[in-house]
């Protein structure tokens, strides 16, 4: 069979049984869903029970790359995890960049399925083709940087690649991450549990066999034309090579939409100390690229003196500045890396961490949390000393790290007082670091998205409050949703890198040279609406419908303070009218639940056929 | 004179598009372990990269240990290249190299040096920071 970029195979591990197989991939579900985010979602509703408890052995824990990972083809090295999630009980799909993904694959695997629970602490090392479940004991306890270093000890491999977790994940914190390549996250939706209640510490990879495509003659002039036209010619990504995403903290502290002190506003006075502009003058080493990245976002980055010296990371990204930043009232970007450097070695998710941590300085200042219930510390916004002590609390749940360590919905519920109220969240997910009151696309992006509060699966604010639309007007925002959710569906699943803004044509044509199948614009956008469908199946098998489709009621009744969104809400009217016609727009019921005929249209007619109670 | 690639270590990022184009051009798969350039990373300290490849040096040790006469002159280039066919793995070229710019493939059956694409390299071509440079 002529190679068309995928491995053509899946590994399979149950870690209860220690039973290992390796299976084709089935190509009729890759050619339906490509890989990634539809791929995994695919094996995922076929191959896990509805209802069953996340944390349980009976989920199903997949890594997947897809068919342009491990390829010259711009800004394809990314792996995503998916599962159900531990923290919302929703479809989880999270991804990392780095070196991972494409090491999995030249080490032989499209994707990796994990069932069952290990008896004792264990790791995956996967080399070319052959594969071993291996005592995590050295391991266990250990941070995700020495964990990385060991396991290349141990296998005697100096490029092997890592995805761990920490001391987070291994206490089931349900907002641990995996941690790959030092500073790389699958961070959100607890994928740290996922891998710690199955006693798995890491998979680690090392792969000298390759990816082949259908068509390298075709494939390397036109890849090498487009790295220079698409990609680092791009005015769209100017901002991205000189800045990455730390330019947000300033575009966001303009539109009044930059989460300040457990979003109780939307401008920051701190925000010089942790913009663009101080980490370039103040910690910047060097720009450090993922693999096969023309951009090289990162900024690799250390504190030079004071209290927090030392202290480096690759970033800190925007999410992280808004929320450990400004949305703790930390005015310093030198004490965010200490924070995030913590987040990474012990395997948290930063923008649930900065949240979490947010609500018990929001608590502590309002009097529900005495000094005593948050570990003796002066927990006030602001406070850095205190503050750079939490990741390490919330990791080793000591005091009130036990009860942030469920996340931030979940400890408010335990917490009390109206403490619930005060998280903001969706399905139980932490806000991402957009305010939806001043860019009122993201409130259906965030209420619509497959796995809870998430800005990756639709960015209405680039047009809105970034842009020249009106960011409170509903008009064409759940259109807006409707393309960001197709296409991003489709990025996720060859994948590509949020930071590329590759268009449809463009996809088609890397997809056809890699693959050798016939590809187009018309096709993708319908693999896009058959992945996103079947997310929303998987959902809808679960429970979820329109009444989880729903946003904190403090964005309907407490208006922002200051800047361009001063007395600006959600309101409740516009944000039911926007939920409806964006039902509307993809033929779900009023009630939000996918239809027959939605998912017949979609190509999802033998899902269809699972699902009863569909109108 | 070295007649190699020249590489400006500050530029680079480590995106390894360099090793996927290498690999890419030269075996027609992407496969970084089997590219002729290497780049390594060392983080978090020092926090740098390191790029092995051939220099082309003038003084090839590579050439004088072969004992199969394997690596043989590009007379357009005026550099060294390794002939597979004649290659017999046996590591000579890598112990005589002190600039750990030649090495065993994975397959372990020949040994792989930068061949500079015959007057085009590739990597010089894709590098989107300008990291390496050939000629003048």
């Amino acid at each position: 069979m002529a190679p068309d970029g995928y491995t053509g195979k899946v590994l399979r591990v149950d870690l209860s049984s220690e039973k290992i197989s390796t299976e084709p991939l089935n190509k009729e579900w890759a050619r339906q869903f490509i890989g990634g985010k539809g791929l995994g979602a695919r094996y995922l509703f076929e191959e896990l029970k509805p209802g069953i408890d996340p944390m349980s052995p009976e989920n199903v824990l997949s890594i997947w790359t897809g068919p342009l990972v491990g390829t010259l083809v711009p800004l394809t090295s990314r792996y995503v995890v998916v599962t159900k999630s531990p923290l919302t009980g929703t479809f989880l799909d999270s991804y990392a960049g780095g070196f991972f993904g494409p090491e999995m694959k030249y080490a032989g695997f499209d994707g990796v399925i994990i069932k069952g629970k290990a008896s004792k602490p264990v790791y995956l090392w996967l080399n070319d083709g052959k594969v071993e479940i291996r005592d995590a004991r050295n391991v266990w306890g250990k941070d995700t940087y020495r964990t990385e270093e060991v396991i290349r000890k141990e296998t005697g491999e100096k490029m092997a690649r890592v995805a761990s977790i920490g001391v987070a994940g291994e206490n089931l914190s349900l907002i641990s991450s995996v941690t790959n390549d030092l500073t790389r996250n699958a961070g959100r939706g607890g994928t740290g549990a996922a891998f710690g209640s199955k006693n798995l510490k890491a998979v680690a990879a090392r792969g000298t066999l390759g990816v082949e495509v259908n068509d390298m003659d075709s494939l390397l002039p036109m890849v090498k034309e487009m790295i220079k036209t698409d990609v680092v010619g791009n005015p769209d990504h100017a901002g991205m090579i000189t800045d990455g995403t730390p330019v947000l903290v300033e575009m966001s502290n303009d539109a009044g939409i930059l989460p300040t002190r457990n979003w109780h506003d939307g401008v920051f006075d701190g925000h010089e100390g942790i913009n663009s502009e101080s980490i370039k003058t103040r910690v910047l080493v060097r720009k450090r690229a993922c693999f096969d990245c023309a951009l090289a976002c990162g900024s690799w980055s250390k504190v030079k003196a004071g209290a927090f010296s030392g202290a480096a990371t690759e970033g800190p990204e925007y999410e992280t500045l808004g929320l450990c930043g400004s949305n703790c009232g930390i005015k310093n970007v030198e004490a965010v890396i200490r924070f995030v450097e913590d987040c990474d070695r012990h395997g948290l998710d930063s923008i649930s961490a900065g949240n979490a941590v947010a609500l018990a300085m929001d608590l502590y200042e309002k009097g529900i949390l005495s000094k005593g219930d948050v570990n003796g510390l002066d927990l006030r916004f602001g406070n850095e000393e205190a503050y750079a002590k939490m990741p390490g609390i919330i990791a080793e749940r000591k005091g009130i790290g036990d009860l942030l360590a469920e996340g931030a919905l979940r400890a408010g519920r335990k917490i009390g007082h109206g403490a619930d109220g005060m998280v903001m969240h969706v399905k139980g997910l932490e806000y991402p670091a957009y305010d939806p009151r001043g860019t009122i696309g993201m409130a259906l992006a965030y209420a619509t998205s497959d796995r809870g509060a998430c800005h990756l699966r639709a960015w209405p604010v680039a047009t809105d409050a970034y842009g020249s639309a009106d960011p409170w007007s509903t008009e064409g925002k759940a259109a807006t949703c409707v393309e960001d959710q197709t296409r991003t569906s489709v990025k996720w699943s060859f994948i590509f890198c949020d930071f590329y803004g590759v268009n449809f044509p463009n996809m088609a044509k890397y997809y056809s040279a890699a693959t050798g199948y016939p590809s187009s614009e018309e096709e993708l956008r319908k693999t896009g609406r058959r992945i996103w469908n079947l997310t929303r199946a998987f959902n809808f098998r679960e429970g979820f419908a329109r009444k989880d489709d729903t946003l904190p009621e403090r964005m309907m009744n407490e208006p922002l303070r200051s800047g361009k969104t001063a007395g600006k809400a959600v309101p409740k009217e516009s944000f039911e009218k926007m939920l409806s016609e964006y039902y509307a727009l993809w033929g779900w019921d009023e009630q939000g639940r996918p239809t027959k005929a939605a998912l017949t249209d979609a190509g999802l007619g033998d899902i269809a056929s699972k699902l009863p109670g569909l109108g | 004179m070295s007649k190699g690639l020249k590489a400006d270590l500050g530029k680079c990022t480590g995106c390894q598009m360099c090793m996927l184009v290498c690999s890419g051009s030269h075996v027609g798969k992407f496969n970084p372990s089997e590219a002729r350039i290497n780049v390594e990373d060392v983080f978090p300290e020092p926090g740098e990269f390191k790029i092995n490849h051939c220099v082309h040096c003038d003084e090839h040790p590579c050439v004088e240990a072969c004992p199969v006469e394997a690596i043989k002159l590009n007379d357009k280039l005026g550099t060294y290249f390794v002939d597979r066919e004649t290659c017999t793995a046996c590591g000579a070229c890598v112990d005589a190299c002190p600039y750990n710019g030649c090495w065993i493939d994975p397959s372990g059956s020949y040994s792989i040096k930068c061949d500079l694409c015959d007057g085009d390299p590739q990597c010089v071509a894709v590098c989107p920071k300008g990291v390496l440079k050939w000629g003048d």
